[in-house]
């Protein structure tokens, strides 16, 4: 059994082995011991009577070719004999059929709900870490991967390895000298097939790759049509689709000729003359009947199934296993920090102070450089920075998603690896840029972080405040409108306003907040930052935002750019002391921008070559700034700064 | 079992050709691979006789030895089945061989031609049909085609295994051959039922699939919100019925395919043996001879497997003359933009001019009716009002990418009309709302527009943009991969590559869409600073969503359906309080750095 300790579990819920894939599924497949059973034994005894029917068949050579008065009569009694066969061939091969299909699905439906639960029981940090979604996509194929694996995959495999088996069995009762031609053929076999499989998999493996690409060029070709014909590179495209198509043709017509020269077919036609010629041989000795020659002639005709399916099947049971081994690997995934259950609990001020904080994933760069700074409870602190400058691993730091690699991060004081995690993560929220709402009613979504507990008034109340009681009014059938349900779909702006309900609702003392959806029109946008403003209130705030507005009223600003502080400190600070945070402004008119003390500063680090770009160039916009904003609260002087 | 359950789509530029149409158009592809073609046939035929020949050698064998001359026969007869095996499969060989190269071959030309067509086709085209399904056009239609092609030379050989041998019983024994026949029908009705049960178990099955993975996806992503209010319990309750819901469906689906060739396996083998009693019971009464008996046991095995495949056949091949009718229409579909004249375009200085110009989508809505608008050479103009104002219109009309129907559109006071259109189109420069990026790095994609740009080039075109410094934000700078459509890089960073692809290409008009995504604002400096390098000195039309944008162009234009109603800088249109104003309250009002809630209105006059 594993060692990983679940937060959540299912009493009663058969425990598997998951040691390993082929393990884990026998595991699975052992709970269902008659299913189990009627498949294999199914098997097994559809295959014997199978094989009796030409041992049959040749009884009736017998009867009828015999000597004799009753030779009518026996003819009856054999073919009553193979009426009866054959009747419970069928319901022992339905038996068997139906069985394997059983267990494929059980076992889906087992190794689903067991993967949902595992990851219902993983810990918050292995959530945030993982982008779960995409892991789940990946799972509900393999889940499916696992009953095919079953049905057909075993299934064949059960089913013409036993039509390979017993035959021979029923060859060997015939005579068992008769053996010799099947033996041998069934080792030729089994080389020409070892031959195909590595001559065809590497083809087969290159024809889907040039399939993939011509797609993917395609594609690229279709989404990409404008910037073709704007840049007029059509000859250019048609090149290369031609060699892409091509690429595919050829490899079409080599796989086209490896499957040709399937060998098999023609050991099978050198085995029935090989086993026609003993067998007549044996006759012509008076060791055998005409009835034996019959029947073994159809015994080697049934040997010929598994030359046709075993491809197939074993690649399907391949398949089967990797993705049981990728299912388990994220059932054995367990990345837990230690909980400190000893460590500080208490109530949270919320004052934050990051100490020259450094943090690498695995081994890649660092993503965040010796950050300082300190966010004083209650403040609105806004993180800036480009895509990639570390902003959000930044807000990862603070509930412990991820441990700093060196320097420490305080909360009221406190290292936050000191904290009780329990007590640290409960009170701090976040709100994340895709908001995640359940298909449940509207009240249910708000409360949810209650766990239903929240009475309506602060339902609604909490929507006020977070202005989306007026669009949830609108909705068919209001707060019990089930999102998602009759095409009940929300914007951006109101998903997020719903998120803001739903942490009134917690009231944590920590909040981070990433605002970085855009709103197309200003009354929307006024709705939206009402409700921030409404929940920033009491609490200190991680501010992730692209909104100059939001960082130009935030309590603290704090610059990144490829994970080091550039600078941090109020709007009026950064805008006389820092040119990299000028350089933000300074296409707005609104903006008092000071001139810096030369030219080259107003551009912050860039090197100096770009000012003498811009220079010539730029006098569009300059000239256009003579005119006096009339929008704007700040009555500035013009642009002094060519950027 | 290659049954194609979904139901087909129909685009407004499909068609429908006559069926003797479409056999034209398919023959003209296939008939440069004529002589290939009559050895493929001619291998189907032998192939097809010598399956027959077996059962038919085995049983003169039977006779034989009935009539006690075993020893003379046992090696010519085991010769005969060798030799008959061999040829059996060298037969087969060519067979498969040369059939793999004419498919090969005929949907290399068929896709080559519908890729053609792709480029060809009309930006209009590209805005009315999802770019998905022209793909699938191209690729999977064109191989569903080739899949018919192969399955009609399968079912060719085995109608001529089951006409042979069904030959050879009527020729032996009229009355035996009728019983054996009476088989065929079963199977077939059989198989063809089969179809329509698992036609709608399939779709049970896949609906209740779709529930399951839409409830995976949806509690997984929401899983730590789940987590952090102690849910998993609620959360799990709604999983398991609709987990054990979906395995009851798919296990019905399941039943019906795992149960339809025991079936089969079964109506063969009660034929097998009706065949035993009647056929052992004419041989008893010397109607017929043992070699014959075996014969009709044989062909029940030989028949069965088939049959099924034959019921099959028919749905498959129209499937797959649906899928070439789909190509055809995308390679008929005619063009809507027509150039009157090819005249060389020389270098452009940027003046464009819509004269009395009337355009709509559908004829019957015109979109612009009478416009006209003059943008002077390498002056910079933003168009800003309501959705459906008309604003990517014009830059549509602009690009050539849609035909009017009325009035003129001057560049450099010359009909748009008479240009070579590729040459014209390489002077504008189009950067959509998402700019679109290659799969190859950043410096393939600010070569693009001309392949033998140098490095040199494509780096100093890179610096000019924002002094270069948002290559440092890339992990590789300019050798930096973009992934596939560029998804390896912000909205924002692709936007700077556009326009430093503009650079490259160095048009005389700039037509803009700005993106309503937002981007971090050091990102969205940057691309301010961009813009002022690549609109400088060339004519720009800019639909502007950036309030920085419409701070800075020399002239506004706000357009409400189809009509110009205000002109003018941004400074004078505030000034005016007109339309322009409430264009601005509900737009920009909310980009300004000194916004807050409720606050920022300019004052229109009534």
């Amino acid at each position: 059994m594993s060692a990983v300790t679940a937060e959540f579990t299912v009493a009663g819920q058969h425990r598997s082995d998951r040691r390993g894939p082929v393990r884990w599924i026998a595991s699975h497949l052992r709970r269902h011991p008659l299913v189990l059973f009627a498949f294999l034994g199914g098997s097994v005894v559809m295959v014997v009577l199978n094989s009796m029917v030409p041992a049959l068949t040749g009884a009736a050579f017998d009867a009828v070719l015999g000597d004799g008065d009753g030779r009518a009569r026996e003819l009856a009694i054999v073919s009553a004999a193979l009426l009866g066969v054959i009747v419970l061939r069928g319901a022992f091969d339905l038996v068997a059929r139906l069985g394997s299909e059983t267990l494929a699905k059980r076992l889906e439906r087992e190794a689903r709900d067991e993967l949902y639960v595992s990851l219902l029981g993983k810990s918050q940090t292995f959530h945030n870490r993982q982008r779960v979604g995409d892991l789940m996509a990946r799972a509900a194929n393999d889940i499916r991967q696992l009953s095919h694996m079953v049905n057909p995959g075993i299934d064949l495999i059960v089913d013409s390895g036993t039509q390979g088996i017993i035959p021979l069995f029923f060859i060997a009762v015939i005579d068992p000298r008769l053996l010799l031609v099947p033996c041998l053929f069934a080792v030729a076999f089994v080389v020409a097939l070892w031959h195909y499989m590595r001559q065809l998999n590497p083809v087969s493996t290159r024809m889907r790759e040039q399939f993939g690409d011509l797609n993917a060029g395609l594609n690229e070709a279709v989404r990409g049509i404008e910037v073709i014909k704007v840049t007029a590179q059509e000859p250019h495209e048609r090149r290369r689709f031609a060699v892409n198509a091509t690429r595919y043709r050829d490899s079409f017509v080599r796989n086209g000729l490896i499957q040709a020269r399937y060998l098999p077919p023609l050991l099978l036609a050198v085995a029935m003359a090989g086993a026609l010629w003993h067998s007549l041989t044996l006759y012509g000795a008076g060791d055998l009947t005409l009835g034996d020659v019959v029947a073994f002639m159809g015994l080697m005709g049934l040997l010929g199934f598994p030359t046709f399916i075993s491809i197939f099947a074993y690649s399907l049971v391949q398949l089967g296993i990797v993705s049981a081994r990728r299912i388990l690997t994220i059932m054995n995934t367990e990345t837990e920090l230690d909980r400190n259950a000893d460590g500080h609990s208490g109530t949270m001020r919320g004052e934050i102070v990051f100490e020259n904080v450094t943090f690498r994933y695995d081994d890649g760069e660092p993503a965040l450089r010796g950050v300082t700074f300190t966010a004083r409870p209650g403040e609105t602190v806004a993180v800036v920075g480009e895509t990639g400058s570390g902003k959000s691993t930044l807000t990862k730091l603070v509930p412990r998603i991820y441990d700093v690699d060196s320097g420490r991060i305080l909360v009221d004081g406190v290292d936050v690896r000191n904290w009780n995690l329990d007590s640290l993560r409960s009170q701090i929220s976040t709100i994340e840029q895709d908001i995640v709402l359940f298909s449940r009613s509207v009240a249910e979504n708000i409360a949810f972080s209650l766990g239903q507990r929240a009475d309506r008034a602060d339902v609604v109340q909490a929507a006020q405040d977070a202005q989306a009681d007026e669009f949830i009014s609108e909705l068919d059938d209001g707060y019990d409108t089930v999102i998602g349900e009759r095409g009940v779909t929300l914007s951006g702006g109101q998903r997020q306003r719903l998120a803001i309900a739903r942490a009134l609702l917690t009231d944590p003392a920590v909040l981070i907040l990433d605002d970085s959806t855009s709103a197309i029109d200003s009354a929307t946008e006024d709705k939206i930052q009402a409700a921030i403003g409404r929940i920033l209130q009491g609490r200190t705030t991680l501010l992730i935002t692209h909104r100059l507005s939001q960082i130009r009223w935030a309590d603290k600003v704090v610059l990144l750019r490829r994970g080091e502080l550039v600078d941090s400190g109020t709007h009026d600070e950064l805008l006389s002391r820092c040119a990299l945070y000028r350089r933000i402004f300074a296409h707005y008119d609104e903006v008092d921008v000071p001139a810096p003390v030369d030219g080259v500063e107003a551009t912050g680090e860039v090197p100096g070559e770009m000012t003498v770009d811009t220079d010539g160039e730029a006098g569009r916009r300059t000239s256009a700034n003579s005119e006096k904003a009339v929008a704007g609260d700040t009555d500035g002087p013009e642009e002094a700064v060519v950027v | 079992m290659g049954f194609i359950l979904d139901g087909l789509d129909v685009e407004d530029y499909d068609r429908s050709y006559g069926d003797r149409e479409l056999l034209r158009r398919i023959g003209r592809y296939f008939r440069p691979k004529l002589p290939a073609m009559v050895l493929v046939a001619a291998m189907i035929v032998l192939h097809s006789l010598t399956q027959s020949a077996i059962p038919l050698l085995i049983s003169w064998g039977v006779d034989r030895m009935e009539q006690g001359s075993v020893s003379d026969i046992g090696w010519p007869l085991a010769g005969a089945l060798l030799g008959i095996g061999v040829l059996a499969w060298v037969f087969n060989f060519f067979r498969q061989w040369f059939s793999a190269k004419v498919t090969g071959d005929v949907v290399l030309g068929l896709r080559t031609d519908a890729f053609d067509a792709v480029l060809e086709r009309d930006m209009s085209f590209y805005d009315e049909h999802p770019s998905g399904k022209i793909v699938s056009r191209v690729t999977s239609d064109t191989d569903e085609f080739a899949n018919v092609v192969t399955l009609t030379m399968n079912l060719l050989s085995q109608v001529l295994l089951v006409g042979f041998v069904t030959a050879l019983l009527f020729f032996r024994d009229v009355q035996l051959a009728l019983l054996t026949m009476a088989v065929t029908p079963i199977v077939m009705g059989t198989a063809l039922a089969f179809r329509r049960v698992a036609r709608r178990t399939t779709q049970h099955a896949q609906r209740s699939l779709a529930r399951v993975n839409a409830n995976l996806q949806e509690t997984m992503g929401g899983i730590s919100v789940a987590k952090n209010f102690r849910q998993e319990a609620t959360v799990y309750s709604e999983f398991r019925p609709i987990n054990r819901q979906n395995y009851a469906v798919t296990l019905r689906q399941g039943f019906v395919f795992s149960g339809i060739f025991p079936v089969l396996f079964l109506v063969a083998g009660l034929a097998t043996v009706v065949l035993v009693q009647v056929g052992g019971s004419s041989v008893l009464g010397g109607r017929l001879s043992a070699g014959d008996w075996y014969l009709f046991l044989q062909a029940v095995g030989l028949f069965w497997l088939p049959l099924t495949s034959i019921a099959a056949f028919w749905s498959q091949f129209q499937q797959g003359l649906a899928a070439s009718e789909r190509v055809f229409a995308l390679i008929d579909a005619s063009p809507r933009v027509v150039q009157e004249d090819a005249q060389p375009v020389g270098r452009l200085a940027g003046r464009i001019e819509f004269r009395d110009l009337t355009f709509g989508y559908e004829p019957a809505h015109p979109v612009l009716t009478r416009f006209n608008l003059t943008i002077e050479a390498g002056e910079s103009v933003a168009l800003v009002g309501h959705t459906g104002a008309g604003k990517s219109t014009l830059s549509k009309l602009i690009t050539r990418f849609y035909e009017y129907s009325g009035g003129q559109l001057l560049i450099d006071g010359r009909d748009i009309r008479s240009f070579d259109l590729r040459e014209y189109r390489r002077q504008i420069g189009a950067v959509p709302q998402q700019p679109f990026l290659f799969s190859g790095t950043v410096a393939d994609n600010i070569r693009y527009p001309r392949p033998d740009a140098s490095d040199e080039e494509v780096r100093l075109a890179a610096m000019r943009v924002a002094g270069g410094d948002w290559l440092e934000a890339l992990p590789d700078g300019l050798g930096t991969d973009v992934g596939e459509h560029g998804r390896a890089l912000s909205m924002g960073q692709r936007q700077l590559v556009a326009l430093a692809r503009l650079l490259v290409q160095d048009p005389a008009i700039v037509v803009l869409d700005e993106a309503t995504a937002s981007v971090d604002p050091l990102t969205e400096a940057q691309i301010s600073e961009g813009l002022d390098v690549v609109l400088a000195g060339r004519t720009s039309i800019v639909i502007a969503h950036r309030l920085s944008t419409i701070e800075h162009v020399d002239r506004i234009i706000v357009l409400d359906h189809g009509r110009i109603i205000e002109e003018g800088d941004h400074a004078a249109l505030l000034k005016a309080g007109g339309r322009y104003c409430e264009v601005y309250n509900t737009y920009f009002r909310h980009q300004s750095p000194d916004y807050q809630p409720g606050t920022g209105f300019v004052p229109v006059a009534k």
